[in-house]
């Protein structure tokens, strides 16, 4: 069985608790216009080109679980020291539920914590797959209506809602982390609609990721636009200013 | 403000005149120029110590001070000063006069008097040997000028009671300080250090370099705990006073424009394996982290039982951008020491001087190194025994067509360092015999290492009770094994190029060969957790610690090898034809033990895994590994992490580790200078870039990020 991966990055530090290895897999079936991992969208692989260093890189590969399991036990120290372990992310992880499933057995069976970073949309049966092996699914929520996932994000929200309720109420661990998108989803009346959402569902606690353009360069080295090129980071005044609605309903933090 | 501080403000105010050290010395052998060797040596430093004026700053609660060596003599005397005291020589850092860590716990709990007394003992043990009771006779003169010299500075406590600007409370705290200990055993924490610090500014004095304080948590902690108990001191007070020693360190860079590599050690185990951290260890962190100038060269030993708590106030202090204190694995080093025979006791007691030299605490001649560039014999390999650049001949192992397999080619290669390393103890041992041991003798400083004085014989002469060691510094570790993975890659697995090809692709700096320098640079480099390189760095600690350790210092003790140093990676570099690795000629060499810059890009943890195969305990002088990460690591929570992480690398079998926080510099150059920072990462949740990839837009962003962190 393979995993069609874009990048493996060790000593990760902002996808769960302890020292991580994150999976990036590739493809995703959203479209998210601020995303910053435009490299994990489609699942082809792409040549990467990087105008400053002149560096040149094919993103995309398929990969055997085997090899996988072989490249994030090297790490296994730290993540027992740590009490870190793996994140699968991407792109959309879930997408490769039945790959997944057979990584993430291994690594639980050897005393390793999973966490899957995913936007929810996929059918239920997909999580049922990989729910005995996950110690925590980190849950992208973006919006709280119909129409924004039809017109800006793609998706289906009542099945993304249902999956999130499901998971908690399967006893699953979930962390919802929202981005905080300007102009989308951060104005009063917006967030106080997501943490009833939220709270609907069942959620105690919420990340919020301040909106960064991080990803413009990779826009670039694929040939792409990026619609937020011009869009400035989200100040940590203004985070901190949403995160006191948030915070009337969930434990809440900022992520940085 | 804080002492340190006001401290630091008043060296703004320059000494008058020349420093002239050499000038004091010459009026002591002008006393008799013709007086035998010892004598001579012992009446020029008895007049260094005393002819110089005391001088004491403002915001002294400790005193000593270089500024005396200002002076404003002729030049014409000067120079004929400089003649005379050229003329009887002295020792240099090659013939073991500096980089010493002194024997500071005999000193303290013995005292001037104490050391007065075993001089006395010795004399008369010695009775009949006239030659061991003349040595002594001239230490005791030496250790009188000492004492002379700290009732100097009393009395200049005394003196400057009546001038404006100075705090009585201060001068009398001095003044009373210093009386008591020129004549008796120091009885608190205060004049314990003031003691220490009278012995150092005495070493600096004669213009020793690299002096170490040894270590200090350890020696001074029983004045600390009796004046706590006693409610007379306050770990507050403890580490002002601290504070006010280690600023001085930085006259150095104030006045001559040089830093001081002054290494202090806190930390560490005893040989039940107990750790010996206390609250005097942490005083000592914060009064260098308070200081945050270059000079105190703090070293942290970490053992397995080191409370979290104390690697946690280490990274906080490293966190402040300082890089400071360098983590040191006890368990490696203590191993390595034990393969050179030394009593258990002293091998744990064991500190730094210099960088990181492993040094058994004032039992030993000062330290010796020098540099082996490895990468050097890759030139000597691929053109037949002459170097491309370097204007240097190895040995001819034939042209690289006849070789057949990279089994042949480890043979030749071996064959070139065998013949290097012979080459360089040679040079070595030339040089640091060169100037007799029984003339350049050391009275003063023998009185500072064990068994010197009950033996009465000098310090660099079988007085010390072990011999002097010197330490091999190995560069390039990471070129070379990037070199030779590259070399079986290329050639032997893909067979995508000949040896030749290589050769001439050398030869010419890659140019016209970009196709072969591009495969060259893509094969697999040390540092990312590649066993097809890593192999590589286990047989280079393995192959040439056991060449070197063929070989014996002139008094019989161990030729360590280390692999740090400092920046000559850069300059050899300079000389260094293009490298199989793909690295261009003029480049820097990979840096100490160090993966080669920017080329281990698959995350710390691989760098760990690749950094911690070679056998550290083969490398007893001491290794350096450094690793750069974002101010944000050091925050709360992150911070806990990188605790792991060099909690693993311990763990694993590292030896040292050196962590700088990346600063906005870094960011700001990197703006300016993408070729030079093709791997700066910056990491957010979920996410990674490559620095330079960013636009400038965005590049700002991280800047604003880095800034608020």
């Amino acid at each position: 069985m393979e995993l069609n991966v874009s990048d493996i990055q060790h000593f990760s530090l902002g996808d769960g608790d302890g020292i991580r290895t994150t999976i990036f897999l590739k493809g995703c079936n959203l479209h998210c216009p601020w995303c910053h991992n435009p490299e994990t969208l489609s699942p082809l692989p792409q040549w990467m080109r990087f105008e400053s260093t002149n560096l040149e890189e094919l993103c995309g590969s398929m990969v055997t679980v085997e090899e996988l399991i072989e490249d994030v036990i090297r790490d296994e120290d730290f993540y027992i020291e740590s009490g870190g372990g793996v994140t699968l992310s991407g792109g959309e992880a879930m997408l490769q539920a039945d790959g997944i499933r057979l990584l993430a057995k291994a690594l639980h069976d050897r005393g390793i914590s999973v966490i899957i970073d995913t936007a929810g949309c996929v059918p239920y049966s997909e999580f049922e797959k990989v729910n005995p092996y996950i110690d925590c699914y980190y849950y992208d929520w973006k919006s709280c209506n119909e129409k924004d996932y039809a017109n800006v994000i793609g998706g289906n929200y009542s099945l993304i809602w249902n999956n999130l309720r499901q998971l908690i109420e399967d006893g699953k661990k979930v962390r919802v982390r929202v981005p905080l998108i300007p102009g989308f989803n951060t104005s009063g009346p917006y967030s106080e609609r997501m943490c009833t959402c939220l709270k609907q569902a069942g959620v105690t606690s919420v990340d919020l990721l301040p909106f960064h353009r991080l990803g413009a360069g990779k826009y670039h080295a694929l040939g792409l636009t990026y619609a937020y090129q011009q869009t400035p980071p989200l100040s940590i005044h203004i985070a901190e200013h949403i995160s006191c609605i948030y915070r009337k309903y969930f434990d809440t933090t900022i992520e940085k | 403000m804080r002492t340190a501080e006001l401290l630091k403000n008043e060296f703004d105010e320059k000494p008058h005149g020349i420093y002239a050290p050499h000038y004091f010395k010459y009026l002591g052998y002008r006393k008799n120029l013709a007086a035998p060797e010892v004598q001579a040596r012992a009446n020029a430093i008895c007049s260094l110590f005393t002819v110089p004026e005391a001088h004491i700053y403002r915001n002294d609660w400790i005193a000593g001070s270089i500024r005396p060596l200002w002076c404003e003599t002729d030049e014409a005397e000067r120079t004929y000063a400089q003649r005379i005291v050229q003329s009887f020589g002295d020792r240099t850092f090659i013939h073991n006069a500096d980089h010493f860590s002194p024997d500071y716990r005999n000193v303290v709990s013995n005292g001037i008097p104490g050391l007065l007394e075993q001089i006395k003992q010795s004399q008369s043990m010695h009775q009949g040997d006239e030659k061991k009771v003349a040595y002594l006779e001239e230490m005791k003169k030496t250790l009188l000028a000492l004492q002379n010299m700290i009732l100097q500075y009393a009395q200049k406590a005394a003196e400057l009671q009546s001038q404006e600007g100075y705090d009585i409370q201060k001068l009398d705290f001095i003044r009373q300080n210093c009386m008591h200990i020129a004549t008796k055993v120091p009885d608190s924490f205060a004049q314990a250090l003031q003691l220490v610090w009278m012995c150092h500014t005495s070493f600096l004095y004669e213009g020793r370099y690299a002096m170490a304080l040894g270590r200090m948590d350890q020696y001074l902690y029983p004045f600390y705990r009796q004046d706590i108990e006693r409610g007379v001191l306050t770990s507050d007070f403890a580490t002002e006073l601290l504070e006010n020693v280690y600023m001085k360190i930085y006259e150095s860079r104030a006045y001559k424009n040089v830093d001081d590599v002054v290494n202090i050690c806190i930390g560490g185990m005893n040989r039940k394996g107990a750790c010996e951290v206390n609250e005097l260890s942490y005083c000592i962190l914060q009064a260098v982290k308070n200081c945050n100038v270059p000079g105190p060269n703090l070293s942290a030993r970490i053992s397995p039982n080191t409370p979290d708590r104390f690697l946690d106030e280490c990274l906080k202090v490293i966190g402040t951008g300082l890089g400071y204190p360098a983590l040191m694995n006890d368990s490696i080093n203590i191993e390595a020491l034990k393969r050179y025979g030394y009593d258990e006791d002293d091998v744990y007691d064991y500190s730094m001087v210099g960088c990181i030299e492993n040094f058994i605490t004032g039992k030993q001649p000062p330290w010796s190194d020098g540099r082996f560039d490895t990468p050097r014999f890759l030139e000597y390999l691929f053109n037949e025994g002459r170097g491309i650049l370097h204007q240097s001949v190895g040995i001819n192992t034939g042209s690289v067509s006849e070789i057949g397999s990279m089994q042949d080619l480890m043979h030749r290669f071996e064959d070139q360092l065998r013949y290097g390393v012979a080459e360089y103890f040679a040079y070595f041992n030339n040089e640091n015999t060169r100037l007799n041991p029984v003339e350049y003798v050391q009275p003063f400083l023998s009185c500072f290492c064990a068994d010197c004085i009950g033996r009465g014989m000098d310090i660099c002469n079988g007085g010390s009770k072990y011999p002097s060691v010197h330490g091999a510094a190995l560069m390039g570790i990471g070129t070379v094994c990037d070199s030779l993975a590259a070399i079986e890659k290329v050639v032997f697995v893909d067979k995508a190029a000949t040896l030749e090809e290589i050769r001439d692709a050398l030869l010419h700096n890659f140019e016209g060969y970009e196709t072969l320098h591009k495969q060259l640079l893509t094969a697999p480099k040390y540092g990312n957790d590649d066993p097809f390189v890593d192999k590589y760095a286990v047989w280079f600690v393995n192959f040439l610690s056991s060449l070197f350790s063929q070989y014996k210092t002139h008094d019989g003790g161990g030729i360590y090898i280390a692999m740090a140093a400092n920046t000559s990676n850069i300059y050899a570099g300079k000389e260094i034809a293009a490298t199989p690795d793909g690295r261009l000629q003029g480049e820097p060499l990979s840096d100490a033990a160090s993966p080669t810059y920017g080329r281990d890009v698959r995350g710390a943890t691989a760098t760990v895994n690749s950094v911690t195969t070679p056998d550290y305990t083969k490398v007893a002088c001491g290794t350096v590994v450094n690793q750069k990460f974002s101010p944000a690591m050091f925050e709360d929570g992150k911070r806990q992490k990188l605790l792991a992480l060099i909690k693993v690398y311990m763990k694993k079998g590292g030896q040292e580790i050196q962590i700088n926080a990346t600063s906005r510099d870094v960011l700001l150059d990197a703006m300016e200078h993408p070729e030079k920072y093709p791997h700066l990462v910056v990491r957010v949740s979920g996410f990674s870039a490559l620095y330079v990839t960013l636009d400038r837009d965005v590049q700002l962003d991280i800047l604003h990020r880095t800034q608020q962190s």
